[in-house]
C-alpha cells in the first residue's frame, strides 16, 4: 500500500497502457540507437527501476523477472560465442591468447575453438549484447506495467473478433481454474484410475464445462447484439483483393531486398505500395464494424509526465546524445 | 471468387513469412548496414503480414460460437502453460493446437495459434520483436494441422496426428532458431551467418549453430511432449470437442 | 407485444432427424401484452428455457434444431433472425450471472450491448444513469464484477439486458444460483420493473411461490409440446411442479386457488384440515463418529471444531447458508478434502488413511456437480469403468443405476442425461460398494419438485439399517421431504441438533412453506396433510 501510495501519480493501475507502451518503445528505440555501454546500462537501470516503483499486484507485473533473465542470457552468449566460436583473426590488442582447439565437424569442414580474443571483438559483442538487453527490459517494463485488458479495448475494429476471442479466454481463464480445482478435488471420489484413463478423467469434464461455459457466454453476446457487421459482397470482395495486392506486393518486395546488393530505393518503393494496401485494407475491414465506444480510456497527468519523459528521451537520442 | 481470392493471399503470406524467417540464408548484400536494415524491416513487416492473415480468415463471417470455442482452447492454452511454467523443455502449446485445428479446420487453426502464442505471452511475459515471429510460426503450425486427412481408424487418425506433430516441433523449432541466429550469435563468428555467401555454406553454420547451441535437444522435447499428449489425450479429446462443434453447429469450414 | 403464432420447434440428431417423435413445442399459438408479467413454468426438460430461447432467436442459433411459424414482435416476424438481429427489442438474463459477463468492471459490463447496437454516446450516459437509480447500482459502477454478491451481479445482469432500450426481459431461472437474501432482492427488481417502468418479463423461475402473488399470469409448457398461458390460479392441474401451496390448495379442494401466503393462511384458519403426525424412524448402531472436527485453510477457519455422530436408517440434514462450512465438512468427512485436526472414524476406521478405492466401501459421495464425476463418451463406458475400478462383478453398477432411474439406452452420452438422472448415475458409482455412509452436497441444484421428489423417494430406499445419510443443502422443502434429523451450521459452527419437526416448523427462521401457511406445530409437509 506505502509503494502505492507514493508513487501515485505514475502506479500500474491508474496510467493508460498505451502510455507505458510508448515510454517503452521510446527507450527501446534509444537503446537501438546507443553505442555508449554506460548509456545502454542507465536504460537497463531505468526500466528495472520504473517497474520496481510503479508495478501493482497483477500476475503481469511479475514478468519482469524473464525479461531481465532473458536479457543476462543474450549478454552471455554474445560474449561466449565470439570467446568459443571467434574467427582469431586479430592480429593486435589480444585481450585472451587462449589455446585453439579444432573439431572436424563432418561436411568437410572443421571448427576452430577458443584462440586468440581481441579487445575490440571483445567490446562489439558486450556492446551488441547490451544493446538488445536494453531493447528487451524496455519492452518488458511497458509488458510488466501496462494491463493487457484495456489494452484489448482499445483494439481497431479489423481485428475486433481476435480481440474478442481473446477477452473470452481472459474471463474463461480463471474460471478454468476453479474448475480444474474442483474436478481434481471430485476425481478423489472415484480414484484415479490407470494411466490414460486419470487425465481424462480430469481434462475431459474441465472441457466439457469450460465449453458450456463459453456457449453460455457466446449466447449472452449475441443476444446483446454482438456480431453486427456489414456483410455486403461487395464490400468484403474490395477488401479481399486490397489484402491480396498488399501481401503480393510484400512479397516483392522482401525478395528484392534480399536479391539485391544494395538496398535500392525501388525496393523500398515496392514495400511501401505494400504498406499502403495494407493499410487500405485496414481501414476497409475496419469500416465494417458498427459500434460505439462508450468507455474512452482517460489519459490522466501522469500519462502527460511520461510522455513527455519518452519525448525528450527519445529527442536526447537522435541528437546523438547517447552515442558518446 | 472470394474463396480463390482468399487462398491465393494465404499462399502468397506463407511465402513473405517463410524468406522473412530464413532470410540469413538468402540475403546478398554485402555491407553490414544493408543487412540491419533488412532485419529491422522485418521485424515491422512480420507483424504487418500477421494481421493481415488474421483480418483475411476474421473477414470470413466468424461467428460468436466460433469465438467462443477458439476462447475456450486459448485459455485452456494459457492455463496449461501457467501450470507447467518452469518444466524445462515441456512444451504443452501445442498439442491443442493441433487437435483444435484438426477438428475445426485450417482458419481456426491459424487464429488459434496465433493468439494462443500471444495471450501467453501476455500473461507470462515474452512481448517482444520476437513475438511476432513465435506467433506466425504457431499459426502456421495450425495452419497445416487443418489440412490433415480424416481417417475412421483410430490408430491411423493418431498416427497422422503424431507424424505431423514431430515433423511441426522440428520445422518451427527451425524456424524460430533460423531467425534468433542473427541476433544471438552476432556477425564476424565461425558460426554466424555471412551475408551473400552461398546457401549451402550458410545452410551449414546454420546447422553447426543447431547442434552447438542445443536448438535440437528443444525441438526434440518438444516433439515428444506434443506427441505423448496427443497419444494420451488426443482421441478423448478430439470426440469431446466434436460433439461441441455438432451441438454448436460448427463445422471444420474456416 | 409478442404474437406467436404456429410456432413449431424440434431438435435435430446429428444425422439431421428429428431428435423426438413430439416436437419441444408444437403450434404455439399465444400472445404477450405490454407489461405483461408472465411466470414461465413446467416440469425440468419440459423446454422452458428452449421456448425462452426461440423468443430471442437462441433457439435455434445457439441450440440447434428447427423452428417454424410466426413470431411478431410490434407486428414484425423475426423468426429465424439471428439473436443480434432484434437484441435491442429483447433482453435476456440467465441461470449464472457470472458466466455470461463478457466484461470485468460494472459499467464496461452494462454498456456492452449499447456499444454493440451503436447507440450514440450521450444516449448511452442518459440510460446508465437511469438504470443505475432504478437499479440501485450507483455506488458499484466502477467495481469489478467478480466482487459482487450473487444478487448484485444478476441486478447487473438485468441492467445490460435493458439498456439497449428492450421493453422486454427475459429471464431464465435467475435466482436458481442465489441463496434466500439474493433471490429476495432480484424478484424484488422484477416486480418494481413490471410495476413501475411497464417491462414485459417472462421469468422462468422455480421458486414459483415466491413470485407467484405478483404475476399476471402463468404460461405452461407442458413438455408434450403444447403451452397455455392462464390466470395462475387455472395453470396448476399438472402437479408434476406444482409448488406446496398450490398442492396443499389442490388437497383440500380450495376453489379457486390461493396463490400467496396470506391468502391460504386466511383459508387454512377459516377451515384446518386433518394432518398425520411425522413418523419417528428409529436410528440404528453408530455408523460414523466426528470429534473436534477443524478445517482452516490459510488464515480462514471453515470449520471449528465440530464434533457429531451419524447412525444407521437415519437421513440427517446438514443446514447453513452459503460459505457455512458445509463444504468443507463433507469433503473432510470423506477423506480428500482438508482436515486441520480431529478425528473421523467410519466403523472404526479413518477414512483419510484408505485409498480413494478402499473408501468406496465406507464412504460414498455425491458433489455439488454430479456431472464432475463422469469423463467417458457413453453411459455403458461409464458403467463398466465403475465395475472395473470398484473390482465388483460386471453389470453391478448398471443394476444399481436401473433401480434408481429405469431403464435408459446406455449408448446416450453422459452430458446429455438430465441433471437428475446424472445425479442417479453418480450415486450408483459410488454406492457400488455398498458403502455404509453416504454424503451428498446440494443435490437439488437445478431439480424442480417432480425430480426432487423422486429424490426424497430414492434416498428413502437407500436408508438401510446399516447406511447413514448425510445431506448438506440449505433447500427447505426438500429437507421437509426426507430429513429424519437436522443440523444446523452457522460460520463453521455446529449450532443445533433438532428433529425435523422442531427445525422446520411453523416460527423457526427455516420454516417449511406449509409450517407457514398453517402456522400449525407439527405440520411441515404437504405429505401430512389429509385430503
Amino acid at each position: 500500500m506505502q509503494r502505492t501510495k507514493r508513487f501515485h501519480l505514475l502506479s500500474a493501475g491508474r496510467t493508460h497502457p498505451g502510455a507505458w507502451w510508448i515510454a517503452g518503445i521510446s527507450l527501446a528505440l534509444s537503446a537501438s540507437l546507443s553505442s555508449n555501454i554506460f548509456v545502454l546500462l542507465g536504460i537497463s537501470a531505468v526500466a528495472m527501476l520504473t517497474v520496481k516503483l510503479c508495478r501493482d499486484e497483477s500476475p503481469w507485473a511479475r514478468s519482469i523477472r524473464f525479461y531481465l533473465v532473458l536479457g543476462l542470457i543474450v549478454v552471455a552468449l554474445r560474449v561466449i560465442f565470439r570467446i568459443f566460436f571467434n574467427l582469431a583473426d586479430a592480429q593486435s590488442g589480444i585481450l585472451l591468447n587462449l589455446p585453439s582447439v579444432e573439431i572436424d565437424l563432418g561436411f568437410g569442414n572443421s571448427l576452430h575453438l577458443l584462440g586468440a580474443v581481441s579487445t575490440l571483438s571483445m567490446n562489439a559483442a558486450l556492446l551488441d549484447g547490451l544493446r538488445l538487453a536494453a531493447i528487451i527490459l524496455a519492452i518488458g517494463m511497458a509488458n510488466s506495467l501496462a494491463n493487457p485488458r484495456k489494452l484489448l479495448r482499445a483494439t481497431p475494429g479489423a481485428l475486433y473478433e481476435i480481440a474478442a476471442a481473446i477477452s473470452i479466454a481472459i474471463n474463461l481463464a480463471p474460471q478454468l481454474i476453479t474448475s480444474l480445482n474442483r474436478v481434481r478435488r471430485s476425481r478423489g471420489l472415484r480414484g484415479s484410475s490407470k494411466g490414460v484413463k486419470a487425465i481424462s478423467g480430469i481434462v475431459i469434464p474441465v472441457l466439457e464445462d469450460t465449453i458450456e461455459q463459453s456457449m453460455q457466454l457466446a449466447a449472452s453476446m449475441s443476444a446483446r447484439g454482438f456480431g453486427r457487421r456489414e456483410t455486403h459482397t461487395k464490400s468484403v470482395l474490395i477488401t479481399r483483393i486490397t489484402t491480396f495486392l498488399a501481401l503480393t506486393f510484400i512479397v516483392a518486395g522482401v525478395a528484392m531486398l534480399l536479391i539485391s546488393n544494395s538496398t535500392q530505393l525501388v525496393d523500398l518503393s515496392v514495400l511501401i505500395i505494400g504498406f499502403v494496401f495494407a493499410f487500405i485494407s485496414f481501414k476497409l475491414s475496419s469500416g465494417r464494424v458498427i459500434r460505439t465506444q462508450y468507455i474512452v480510456l482517460p489519459w490522466r497527468s501522469g500519462d502527460a509526465v511520461l510522455l513527455s519523459l519518452s519525448a525528450a528521451v527519445i529527442m536526447s537520442a537522435f541528437g546523438g546524445l547517447f552515442s558518446r | 471468387m472470394n474463396l480463390i481470392i482468399s487462398r491465393f493471399s494465404i499462399a502468397i503470406a506463407g511465402l513473405a513469412s517463410l524468406l522473412m524467417f530464413t532470410w540469413p540464408l538468402f540475403i546478398k548484400a554485402g555491407e553490414q548496414n544493408e543487412t540491419l536494415l533488412a532485419q529491422t524491416i522485418f521485424i515491422v513487416l512480420m507483424p504487418l503480414v500477421l494481421i493481415l492473415v488474421l483480418i483475411e480468415f476474421a473477414t470470413g463471417d466468424i461467428s460468436s460460437k466460433q469465438l467462443a470455442l477458439l476462447g475456450v482452447l486459448i485459455a485452456l492454452n494459457a492455463v496449461i502453460r501457467l501450470l507447467g511454467a518452469g518444466t524445462a523443455g515441456i512444451e504443452t502449446a501445442f498439442f491443442l493446437i493441433i487437435l483444435g485445428a484438426f477438428v475445426f479446420g485450417s482458419g481456426f487453426g491459424f487464429i488459434l495459434g496465433a493468439s494462443s502464442i500471444l495471450v501467453s505471452a501476455l500473461l507470462t511475459g515474452g512481448i517482444g520483436p520476437w513475438l511476432p515471429f513465435q506467433m506466425m510460426g504457431a499459426a502456421l503450425v495450425g495452419l497445416g494441422a487443418g489440412l490433415i486427412p480424416r481417417s475412421g481408424n483410430k490408430w491411423v487418425q493418431n498416427l497422422w496426428l503424431i507424424g505431423y506433430s514431430v515433423l511441426a516441433s522440428f520445422v518451427y523449432g527451425g524456424l524460430m532458431t533460423m531467425w534468433n541466429w542473427p541476433y544471438l550469435a552476432g556477425v564476424g563468428t565461425q558460426l554466424s551467418y555471412v551475408p551473400g555467401d552461398a546457401l549451402l555454406s550458410n545452410l551449414t553454420r546454420f546447422i553447426q549453430y543447431e547442434i552447438v547451441t542445443g536448438g535440437l535437444v528443444w525441438d526434440l522435447g518438444r516433439a515428444i511432449t506434443t506427441s505423448v499428449l496427443i497419444l494420451l489425450t488426443g482421441t478423448a479429446l478430439i470426440a469431446t470437442l466434436r460433439r461441441a462443434a455438432t451441438r454448436a453447429g460448427v463445422g471444420r469450414e474456416l | 407485444m409478442i404474437e406467436i403464432k404456429n410456432l413449431t420447434f424440434s431438435y435435430l440428431n446429428p444425422d439431421g432427424t428429428q431428435k423426438s417423435e413430439v416436437p419441444q413445442l408444437s403450434r404455439v399459438n399465444l400472445e404477450i401484452y405490454p407489461g405483461e408479467f408472465v411466470l414461465v413454468c413446467g416440469p425440468t426438460g419440459s423446454g422452458k428455457s428452449t421456448f425462452l430461447k426461440a423468443l430471442n432467436g437462441l433457439a435455434p442459433s445457439f441450440t440447434g434444431g428447427v423452428i417454424s411459424g410466426q413470431l411478431l414482435i410490434n407486428g414484425i416476424d423475426y423468426l429465424g433472425h439471428e439473436p443480434h438481429s432484434f437484441a435491442n427489442l429483447i433482453g435476456y438474463v440467465n441461470q449464472q450471472p457470472e458466466g455470461a459477463f463478457v466484461a470485468d468492471t460494472v459499467l464496461d459490463e452494462i454498456v456492452y450491448s449499447a456499444e454493440q447496437l451503436a447507440m450514440p454516446e450521450e444516449q448511452i450516459a442518459i440510460r446508465v444513469n437511469w438504470l443505475s437509480n432504478l437499479l440501485n447500482l450507483e455506488h458499484l459502477l466502477d467495481k469489478s464484477l467478480v466482487n459482487l454478491s450473487g444478487g448484485q451481479q444478476q441486478r447487473v445482469a438485468i441492467a445490460a439486458a435493458l439498456i439497449s432500450g428492450a421493453k422486454i426481459l427475459l429471464l431464465d431461472e435467475p435466482t436458481s444460483a442465489l441463496d434466500l437474501d439474493g433471490a429476495t432482492e432480484v424478484l424484488a427488481i422484477l416486480k418494481k420493473l413490471a410495476n413501475e417502468e411497464s417491462v414485459t418479463i417472462l421469468l422462468a423461475e422455480h421458486r414459483i411461490s415466491r413470485v407467484l402473488g405478483s404475476v399476471d399470469s402463468v404460461l405452461v409448457v407442458h413438455g408434450d409440446g403444447s403451452v397455455t398461458k392462464g390466470k395462475p390460479e387455472d395453470q396448476f392441474n399438472d402437479a408434476r411442479f406444482a409448488p406446496p401451496i398450490i398442492e396443499l390448495g389442490q388437497r383440500l379442494g380450495w376453489k379457486p386457488l390461493a396463490i400467496s401466503n396470506a391468502e391460504a393462511n386466511k383459508r387454512w384458519i377459516e377451515a384446518p384440515a386433518n394432518f398425520e403426525k411425522l413418523g419417528v424412524n428409529q436410528p440404528h448402531d453408530l455408523v460414523l463418529k466426528a470429534e473436534d472436527l477443524v478445517v482452516s485453510f490459510g488464515t480462514v477457519q471453515a470449520l471449528k471444531s465440530c464434533s457429531f455422530e451419524l447412525f444407521g436408517n437415519q437421513i440427517t440434514a446438514l443446514m447453513g447458508d452459503n460459505g457455512s462450512g458445509k463444504s468443507s465438512l463433507c469433503w473432510a468427512l470423506q477423506g480428500s478434502g482438508t482436515r486441520t485436526s480431529g478425528v473421523v472414524s467410519v466403523l472404526g476406521q479413518d477414512p483419510k488413511e484408505l485409498s480413494p478405492q478402499a473408501r468406496l466401501s465406507l464412504l460414498a459421495m455425491v458433489p455439488q456437480r454430479a456431472a464432475d464425476l463422469l469423463f467417458l463418451q457413453s453411459l455403458a463406458d461409464e458403467l463398466h469403468e465403475s465395475d472395473e475400478y470398484a473390482e465388483v462383478p460386471p453389470g453391478t453398477t448398471a443394476s444399481n443405476f436401473q433401480k434408481l432411474a429405469g431403464r435408459i439406452d446406455t449408448s446416450m452420452h453422459p452430458r446429455d442425461l438430465s441433471a437428475g438422472q446424472q445425479l442417479a448415475l453418480v450415486l450408483s458409482l459410488q454406492l457400488v460398494k455398498d458403502a455404509p455412509v453416504l454424503i451428498l452436497d446440494e443435490p437439488t441444484r437445478g431439480l424442480d419438485y417432480a425430480a426432487k421428489r423422486a429424490l426424497a423417494k430414492q434416498l428413502k430406499n437407500l436408508r438401510t439399517t446399516n447406511r447413514s445419510i448425510l445431506l448438506a443443502t440449505h433447500d427447505i422443502e426438500f429437507v421437509a421431504m426426507v430429513a429424519d434429523r437436522v443440523l444446523s451450521l452457522v460460520d463453521g459452527n455446529l449450532v443445533s441438533d433438532e428433529s425435523p419437526i422442531d427445525a422446520l416448523g411453523a416460527g423457526s427462521s427455516r420454516a417449511s412453506q406449509i409450517a407457514e401457511i398453517t402456522a400449525t406445530p407439527g405440520l411441515i409437509t404437504i405429505e401430512q396433510v389429509k385430503q
